[in-house]
């Protein structure tokens, strides 16, 4: 039994803990937080279960060097390129800020890619996850687009032609295609509108858009817990369990002397003798094979 | 079987249906169809939300959205003399598209007594094809596309020849002439692209990639 201090305190840490207290009281932040970081996850969690973390690592990261690259981009045809150069060549750190951005994206697809096939793999979208998979589906399309947006704002030759090609296959799809081609490229050809329209998508919308799919995200997974990997003890006493169970049930409803019999002995222990009389006064069940 | 619970209720200890409930008590709040306050006021809320989102949203899907879904408006552009145009060549002359970016050209070959003015957009995805006098064809950087001297698909992915500008030539005064008896000072003029088949049958203006026959034409109807 540890021993508990009694005694006056370091001022500070008073001070400290009434402040905590008085925003706990007030909006239950500490419970909450309890119950978001302190969670119980499964024995056999690896670093395979680390990537989704990571993806939203990266997202935090392109969020913070977007924010300080939009202030010296300038989503004009004719000055896009030009600020892009002074970025990467005059700005003080201008070229690691833009390098953590553009590899950063990259590293975010591979990342989404990987948490996407883990999840896949290990079955953790099943019951009763799969909103949390539709949700994640709902971010990595965000991301791509995220990744198709972003890479116009470079605007120089290979970034023109290759979101023009990108649009028209958006464009080749049948019946609303064009339509949707149009609404992203602001009329029937690229402009100075496309570019701007790319701009305030790639810093406005998805960003936005993904914030709260994260939220959504997080919160599923908070409530429902991190699944047990496909090769964890206990998932699979549990399965098991459950199609025994099944079993049993299929059987309870083929009348007694019809039931097929086993063609093995199951390997548990013979059954107990059960008492005479249950203590409810029923007749026992006879041969019900529970 | 049936015990009495704490709040005076009755439970059977299944918990199925019995063959006798009790009636509902003779209350109006709980039949479905009364509207109590409540619902009233949830439902006034429900509609003024929509109301307000809507009047909202419209404005501004509607500012995002209209002007961009537009066709294009081509008019009648004048490119020069038939005379700086040599017989059996072709020309490339860059034309004012939304954006000079968009690196929009024409090239226009000329015969002896026909212009074909050929719109450079790839008609597999778009993007800008180039002449070669050499070997007399248009080609692709994006996807290896390439096209005879008449814009014919000679391989890759290209789903039509390439588009075509409507072509006139006039005088002075704007008659029409024939391009084969017209004087050297006579000026050509280009308007509207549109698409062609195989055999350079005309047909409305498509987007790159859509066939303009065939059954997968069909998947573009508007």
């Amino acid at each position: 039994m540890a021993t508990k201090k009694i005694g006056p305190k370091n001022p500070a840490i008073k001070v400290g803990e009434a402040a905590l207290g008085y925003v706990d009281e007030r909006t239950g932040a500490k419970t909450g937080f309890k119950w978001f970081l302190f969670r119980n996850v499964p024995k056999e969690t690896s670093w395979f279960q680390t990537l989704g973390f990571t993806a939203m690592a990266l997202f935090g990261m392109q969020a913070i060097t977007g924010i300080v690259l939009a202030m010296f981009y300038k989503p004009e045809p004719t000055q896009a390129y030009g600020s892009i150069e002074s970025i990467t060549h005059e700005v003080t750190w201008g070229w690691l800020v833009r390098g953590m951005h553009k590899w950063g994206a990259s590293a975010m697809i591979v990342v989404v890619f990987l948490h996407m096939g883990r999840v896949f793999f290990f079955g953790a979208y099943k019951y009763p996850r799969e909103l949390t998979w539709v949700t994640g589906a709902m971010l990595l399309i965000l991301t791509m687009f995220m990744g198709l947006t972003g890479y116009l704002l470079v605007w120089d030759q290979k970034a023109y032609w290759a979101t023009v090609v990108a649009v028209n296959i958006t464009a080749s799809a049948p019946i609303l295609g064009p339509y949707v081609a149009d609404i992203m490229r602001a009329g029937p050809e690229f402009g100075p509108n496309t570019l701007s329209r790319f701009y305030s998508i790639h810093m406005l919308v998805i960003p936005g858009g993904i914030a709260t799919f994260i939220g959504l995200h997080l919160f599923l997974i908070t409530k429902l817990g991190i699944a047990e990997p496909p090769w964890s003890k206990r998932r699979i006493r549990a399965v098991r369990e459950e199609e025994e169970a099944r079993r049993a049930a299929l059987r309870d409803r083929i009348p007694p002397g019809r039931r097929p019999v086993p063609a093995v002995a199951p390997p548990s222990a013979p059954e107990p003798v059960r008492a005479a009389t249950p203590p409810d006064g029923s007749a026992p069940t006879a041969g019900s094979g529970s | 079987m049936a015990e009495i619970q704490g709040d005076g209720s009755e439970r059977s200890r299944y918990g199925g249906p019995r063959a006798h409930d009790p009636e509902p008590p003779d209350d109006a709040h709980d039949d479905p169809a009364y509207i109590t306050r409540t619902k009233f006021l949830t439902g006034v809320a429900v509609v003024t939300g929509g109301v307000m989102t809507a009047a909202i949203l419209v404005p501004v899907i509607g500012f995002a959205v209209a002007d961009t879904v537009k066709d294009e408006e081509f008019r009648w552009v004048d490119i020069g003399a038939l005379g700086d145009f040599p017989v059996g060549e072709v020309t490339s002359l860059a034309v004012s598209g939304p954006d000079p970016e968009s690196d929009r050209r024409v090239f226009l070959r000329r015969e002896k007594d026909l212009l074909t003015p050929m719109w450079n957009r790839c008609t597999h995805l778009g993007c800008p094809v180039r002449y070669s006098p050499g070997g007399d064809s248009f080609s692709c950087p994006c996807h290896g596309g390439a096209y005879d001297s008449e814009g014919r698909v000679i391989s890759g992915p290209p789903a039509r020849p390439l588009d075509r500008f409507d072509v006139k030539v006039v005088d002075a005064k704007g008659k029409e002439l024939k391009p084969a008896s017209a004087p050297d000072d006579a000026r050509v003029l280009i308007g509207k692209p549109y698409s062609v088949d195989d055999d350079f049958e005309k047909y409305e203006l498509r987007g790159p990639g859509e066939p303009v026959e065939g059954v997968l034409s069909n998947l573009f109807p508007f």
